[in-house]
């Protein structure tokens, strides 16, 4: 019983306060010490259970910002935490994204009704509980001619989140980006939205849900958009190949197999490749291609290629050029070691090439040109700066990515006036790529790793950042409105790796969760 | 708060043996799948939805062990100590929960420094053999404090 002696008041009360101090007091307060911080780290990563993407974060103006008519300069760097709206509302009535559409009178060229459904996929043999468009996934391709004015009316049948249609790569007015709780509520079962934009670039793009991105378009709610150029292409024959996984299993267009494309001897194939998954897609063939477009838009005398394979990123689209064989063989246009777009008039097939160990840099591919703006004087310059530490997010624990150092929802809101010429770079210091994606805009790639891209101009809406690169990128804030600017890992993106760009003076009405229960991610 | 202590760091011990057992088991799943005709790469990687192959479950266990609880673990573990009447207690908290933090990191890190993968198995061993040793020597400070009650009251706190 000597053990518990010490626990009785025998002795002077000096000597009893200090082992109470001892005893408790100093573990209490180590306890508090490191509960503390973490209870402070864990309540600020907390989402108010309704938020405008307007309160989220804060603004960052960039830097070298010009004197603007306002008096109200921006010169230098500023940001701070969002205290509730952007200076420029207190000046003048926000516009709205609601606001910004594609002439409304105009009658539409082309007018598609899609349905989406919540069911069981049949795939390669496994049934796999996922989403359709008009009963398949993918959805129906939607073909446009250049110039044409799409419509698109959409209804929900039975997907109990709700769904939203993006048009991933498409320049489209604001409001019609399909954005939930940003752009538009999420359209419940039952519900109806009317998209219209115009088919002004030619090129191969998709659409996909943004409402639960994640979890919908791994399930298939996505789909092919190509916009032909009104002179028609220089190829013979022109197919989509639409690459998914669902579940693990690697599909071209939506089947578990290899996609045969009838082609005559000697005739041009264009191959429209789009990788709808979260992680880099690398492409390569049997014999030579010539890369056309990347990202909807047009190499600039794209040189014939062979012994490299393409990397399409997450999101990012590839048009490919391949000649079908004369000989009586085929030709393979590998989309992963997987699957592959066959190219086969005699029939036979061939063996899977081998995966090439170089791939083609697009910094250096095709010819430079003009690329309509002068990318060396930019009127603002961003960072995007993507890191990955331990905190908290949304309050759970975990390893974080980070946008400029900070967590979501404390991420940059970058402003831009409408005309900017904006430059922006980007650094992943995380360990891992990043299929980087903005939209409402095409960027053009002016340098990576510093070194200046000499090829064609190379523009994407969707950029693959491997670890420890860093890109520098310019782009003309020509679409006014609230546009994301987030990694199209869909994963990541959910995981807060989500930024947006906003122009001065724009508000939303759209809420995140909500009544509508918006969750673009 | 010496049961509590042991049994803290005995489940930090065991977890770390639970993470090497999963990772084996889904890299050995993987490699069947792979010699069944699979194809694994980063677009596989990052697909949602039922599994390619059962095995990727360990992935998800490690993760989550990984993540959520063995640092809760150890930072229980680390707050008990500081109630535990036991020499050296909060010292070896200490260095489980550094080793715990230390073992996070190089687990993120070897994604894309692969050596730091290496280190992260060699640091799960000495976590396991740390974490062992705390709650065996609290365990052997009980029983000597049980043979020698004049040694717990020779302990200051």
């Amino acid at each position: 019983m000597t053990g518990h002696s010490s626990r009785r008041p025998t002795k002077a009360g000096v000597t009893n306060d200090s082992r109470w101090v001892l005893r408790v007091a100093l573990p209490v307060v180590a306890t508090l010490s490191i509960v503390a911080p973490l209870a402070w780290l864990w309540q600020d990563s907390r989402v108010p259970s309704v938020y405008s993407v307007m309160d989220m974060g804060y603004l960052d103006y960039g830097v070298g910002v010009m004197a603007d008519t306002s008096g109200g300069g921006h010169g230098g760097h500023m940001q701070g935490d969002m205290p509730g709206h952007v200076p420029g509302h207190e000046m003048a009535t926000p516009r709205l994204v609601t606001d910004m559409v594609a002439d409304p009178p105009r009658p539409a060229d082309v007018r598609v009704d899609l349905v989406t459904r919540q069911q069981m996929l049949s795939v390669g043999g496994r049934s796999i509980s996922g989403f359709t468009v008009n009963g398949t996934s993918p959805g129906p391709e939607i073909r446009a001619t250049q110039g044409q004015l799409i419509e698109v009316h959409l209804r929900n049948e039975s997907v109990a989140d709700g769904v939203t249609l993006h048009w991933h790569g498409v320049d489209v007015p604001n409001a019609m980006d399909g954005v939930a709780g940003v752009t538009q509520d999420a359209v419940p079962v039952g519900g109806e939205f009317t998209y219209r934009f115009g088919a002004d670039q030619a090129g191969t793009y998709w659409y996909h849900s943004h409402q639960v991105s994640n979890p919908q378009v791994a399930g298939g709610l996505l789909g092919s958009l190509v916009v032909a150029p009104k002179a028609g292409i220089a190829q013979q024959v022109d197919v989509s190949a639409v690459a998914h996984t669902y579940g693990g299993v690697r599909t071209i267009n939506g089947k578990a197999e290899d996609l045969r494309v009838p082609a005559k001897p000697g005739q041009r194939v264009r191959i429209r490749v789009t990788n709808t998954d979260n992680g880099p897609m690398k492409a390569w063939t049997t014999g030579s291609y010539r890369l056309l477009a990347t990202d909807g838009t047009e190499v600039h005398q794209p040189t014939v290629v062979s012994g490299r394979s393409v990397t399409l990123t997450a999101g990012g689209r590839a048009d490919l050029e391949v000649t079908a064989p004369r000989d009586g063989t085929a030709f393979r246009v590998q989309l992963s070691k997987a699957t592959a777009v066959i190219i086969s008039p005699s029939g036979v097939d061939v063996p899977v090439p081998a995966q090439p160990a170089d791939e083609l840099d697009l910094l250096t591919y095709g010819t430079p040109a003009p690329v309509g703006f002068d990318p060396a004087h930019p009127t603002r310059r961003f960072e995007y700066r993507i890191g990955r530490r331990p905190g908290f997010v949304k309050g759970r624990p975990g390893l974080w990515w980070s946008i400029n150092g900070r967590l979501f929802p404390h991420v940059p809101m970058y402003v831009v006036r409408e005309g900017d010429v904006v430059a922006m770079h980007i650094a992943n210091h995380s360990g891992e790529v990043h299929p980087m994606h903005l939209h409402g805009h095409h960027v053009v790639v002016l340098a990576r790793n510093g070194v200046p891209a000499s090829g064609s101009p190379w523009w994407v809406d969707s950029l693959n950042v491997l670890p420890k690169e860093s890109y520098d990128i310019a782009f003309v804030a020509n679409n006014p409105g609230i546009w994301m600017d987030h990694c199209h890992n869909l994963k990541h993106a959910a995981q807060g790796m989500i930024a947006h760009l906003m122009y001065e003076g724009f508000d939303t009405p759209y809420r995140i969760a909500g009544p509508a229960d918006n969750q673009p991610e | 708060m010496r049961t509590a202590y042991k049994v803290l760091a005995y489940l930090v011990a065991a977890e770390v043996a639970v993470q090497a057992m999963v990772m084996v088991w889904a890299i050995a799943g993987l490699g069947k799948w792979v010699a069944g005709g699979g194809v694994f790469d980063k677009g596989v990687m990052e697909s949602e939805g039922s599994p390619p192959f059962p095995e990727v479950a360990g992935i998800m266990v490690h993760v989550f062990n990984g993540f959520f609880v063995i640092p809760a673990l150890a930072l229980l573990l680390l707050i008990v100590s500081f109630f535990t009447k036991a020499r050296g207690g909060i010292k070896w908290a200490v260095i489980v929960f550094v080793l715990v933090i230390i073992q996070g990191l190089l687990g993120g890190l070897g994604h894309d420094f692969t050596l730091a993968g290496a280190l992260h198995g060699l640091n799960a061993l000495a976590l396991f053999a740390t974490a062992l040793y705390a709650a065996r020597r609290v365990r052997a400070a009980t029983a000597a404090a049980v043979e020698r009650p004049e040694a717990r009251t020779a302990a200051p706190v």
